[in-house]
């Protein structure tokens, strides 16, 4: 990487920022799931690991969710955006030298920002909890510069018409941008109280439902038709899926203060916007289902199929989880529980981690026009975070009902956490088969980079790794 | 822009600029994807429609909402006669106030929200506070130790102020239902504006 950083645009291979993008992403998913799988050893078993304050749950809690945010999701999304945005507007990248710097001050800025929150400073804003100085770095080193190259991009395509996907990816780093600045407001300008919790939740919700979510869709847009070889299904359904993620999801922000003293009218409408979130989950589910018509062989035998069509399928749960645990009816109960942990991993290590997992997997091999190393590691991969996943989903999913009773019920907090325990058990094993499953696919992909195949000029990386 | 308006739900957009767009469609390879011109599969729309009337009837204010002060008004006023004095514990002390309510009306409200002795203690003095000031004790809700007004904001009263109460509808409501009607509005234009559905490109113009 370093060699590129000061040489021309013009020298810089085609890819080279995606290639980055897509190694760092593995690396910070290795790193975001072992702190994972840390932190359950830490709830599973009390006494391992006791007496440093760096190793409590509270220092490692944040580390772990914003190294699997900012580190694994976001740079995998970049990854993807470096080289399916050219490819859709049959064009190069803007900039491959903007990426790779981008991709250089991202790695530099993590770091450095988990460091500090690893010893223990932080604005103690769930999900924005960053101090000021690094939330203004992630916006001038990281945000920027990752949107003008989308934009300049799509800007100077050779196509007249812009694919589904890059409508996402354009919009989405806009989004993004836009959330990352003013959800961390409460920072800059000294926000407090019930206007410091709005903004702390408008910002986490956004950052799923305008950045994780959609650009997680878009991937899938491009993935399904380019791997199976089918039109997608429907554009007109793309248009419905697109315009309802802007408007319903930008605006139910205060379904996650449903306890709280917000205006009851703020609370009745954002909990039918939140309801409102399956408009576009019905949308992109049935179009991408329905593009899979005559290919549903692939489901089994190709790899990237296989964890697209899977994030594509735990986007029901998801949005039914979401669309009504937020509602009066049931938000009562699972506020506040392991319900909502489960929630969100269905959310990031579900829905999303499976589709862009295809990106990367797909993007690495086309680029470096390398087949893919191992098709059983990439199996052996898919099993063990599936099964780790699912594990962890139904283990917390348990806990979170558990919770729920012993809250509502005023059970002793100590019996709860008794109650609890296996369940804590089962979350500590599901997180470590993740964890192990992506040690065994940073691997495999290392090996593809310098030992896989050659693909054939003419040849697609996804019609060649099953010959082996 | 090549607008027409005779036929609204068949499209909206006049034959030329469908023919610039089809051509547009059918002639360019989108890095070697190609995308399809169905429409939304009827059960599909139905399961939206569903989608939107479920999200209204689920989110109506029925459930979760926090205690009142006025159902507890009773408890109160019975939770220092000789009667309740004469019991020897607080959770005996607490089954006969239950159980010897006259206002049947907010029985289902002191089911869902059902509090101990204590609990009646530390709010004691402000429910009476507030009852002995004519306040309507229906506008206050009990968080834990504290009885605060009501964050409801209902109907106009004749005297100025807001009604307190939860309604069984509010403005967030309102403002969903014209939030809801302006996206469908917007999507139907925009999707209208594209070739009608009966038209099916032909993808091996470009690839």
């Amino acid at each position: 990487m370093l060699k590129y950083l000061f040489a021309k645009n013009e020298d810089i291979p085609q890819g080279s920022a995606a290639i980055f993008f897509a190694f760092s992403s593995i690396v910070w998913f290795v790193v975001g799931t072992g702190l994972g799988s840390f932190n359950a050893a830490k709830l599973a078993f009390p006494d391992f690991v006791t007496g440093s304050e760096l190793f409590s749950f509270g220092h490692m809690r944040q580390v772990h969710v914003l190294a699997v945010i900012f580190g694994w999701i976001s740079m995998a999304f970049a990854m993807a955006m470096m080289y399916i945005t050219p490819a859709l507007g049959n064009t190069k990248l803007w900039s491959e030298k903007l990426g790779i710097w981008n991709c250089f001050l991202w790695n530099i800025g993590l770091s450095l920002g988990l460091t500090l929150l690893w010893a223990g400073i932080t604005s103690g804003r769930e999900y924005s909890d960053f101090p000021w100085v690094i939330d203004l770095y992630i916006a001038a080193f990281i945000a920027l510069p990752l949107a003008i190259n989308v934009w300049m991009t799509i800007l100077k395509r050779r196509t007249q018409g812009i694919y589904t996907t890059n409508w996402f990816f354009g919009a989405g780093v806009f989004m993004v941008t836009i959330v990352f600045i003013v959800g961390n407001s409460p920072e800059w300008f000294n926000l407090t109280g019930l206007s410091e919790a709005y903004m702390t939740w408008w910002f986490a919700h956004n950052v799923l439902g305008l950045w994780i979510t959609p650009i997680a869709a878009a991937i899938a847009y491009y993935t399904v038709p380019k791997v199976t070889g089918n039109p997608l299904y429907s554009h007109r359904i793309g248009h419905l899926h697109f315009w309802s993620v802007v408007v319903f999801y930008s605006t139910p922000a205060a379904h996650h203060l449903m306890s709280a003293p917000l205006p009851e009218w703020l609370k009745s409408f954002a909990s039918v916007e939140g309801v409102l979130i399956l408009v576009p989950a019905i949308a992109f589910v049935s179009n991408l289902i329905l593009t899979m018509q005559g290919k549903w062989h692939m489901f089994v035998e190709n790899v990237e199929i296989k964890f697209t069509i899977t994030g594509v399928l735990m986007a029901i749960p998801l949005n039914m989880q979401g669309g009504f645990q937020q509602t009066r009816a049931i938000n009562w109960y699972v506020h506040g529980t392991g319900w909502i942990v489960a929630h969100a991993h269905l959310a990031l290590l579900g829905f999303s981690t499976f589709l862009e997992g295809a990106a990367v997997y797909y993007g690495i091999q086309t680029i470096l026009r390398r087949k893919l190393y191992s098709l059983a590691l990439a199996n052996f991969h898919f099993w063990f975070l599936l099964i780790g996943f699912s594990i962890y989903w139904i283990s917390m999913t348990i806990a979170g009902l558990i919770q729920g009773a012993g809250k509502i019920y005023e059970v002793p907090y100590i019996d709860v956490v008794i109650a609890e325990h296996p369940y804590m058990i089962a979350r500590w094993v599901g997180g470590t088969l993740v964890f192990t499953g992506n040690l065994v696919w940073l691997y495999n992909m290392y090996m593809t980079a310098r030992v896989g195949t050659e693909i054939p000029v003419g040849r697609l990386p996804h019609e060649m790794a099953y010959e082996r | 822009m090549g607008w027409r308006t005779d036929s609204p739900l068949y499209s909206l957009t006049d034959d030329e600029q469908n023919k610039v767009a089809q051509g547009v469609w059918e002639g360019e390879s989108l890095g070697g994807i190609s995308e399809d011109n169905n429409r939304l599969p009827v059960p599909v729309v139905w399961l939206l429609g569903l989608t939107i009337i479920t999200a209204f009837a689920i989110t109506f204010p029925l459930w979760g909402q926090r205690p009142t002060a006025d159902i507890y008004l009773e408890y109160i006023q019975n939770m220092d006669s000789p009667a309740v004095q004469a019991i020897a514990t607080d959770a005996g002390k607490m089954e006969y106030l239950v159980n010897n309510t006259k206002d049947d009306s907010l029985k289902p409200f002191q089911e869902r929200h059902p509090l101990t002795m204590d609990d009646l203690r530390m709010i004691k003095a402000q429910v009476i506070e507030l009852h002995n000031q004519g306040l309507d004790l229906s506008e206050y809700t009990v968080i834990g130790d504290k009885v605060v007004l009501a964050n409801f904001e209902g109907n106009v009263k004749p005297d100025g102020t807001i009604e307190r109460k939860q309604p069984w509808w509010d403005k967030g409501y309102t403002i969903d239902i014209f939030y809801v009607t302006y996206f469908c509005i917007a999507v139907l234009i925009a999707i209208k504006r594209l070739p009608h559905y009966s038209w099916k490109p032909d993808h091996s113009i470009a690839h």
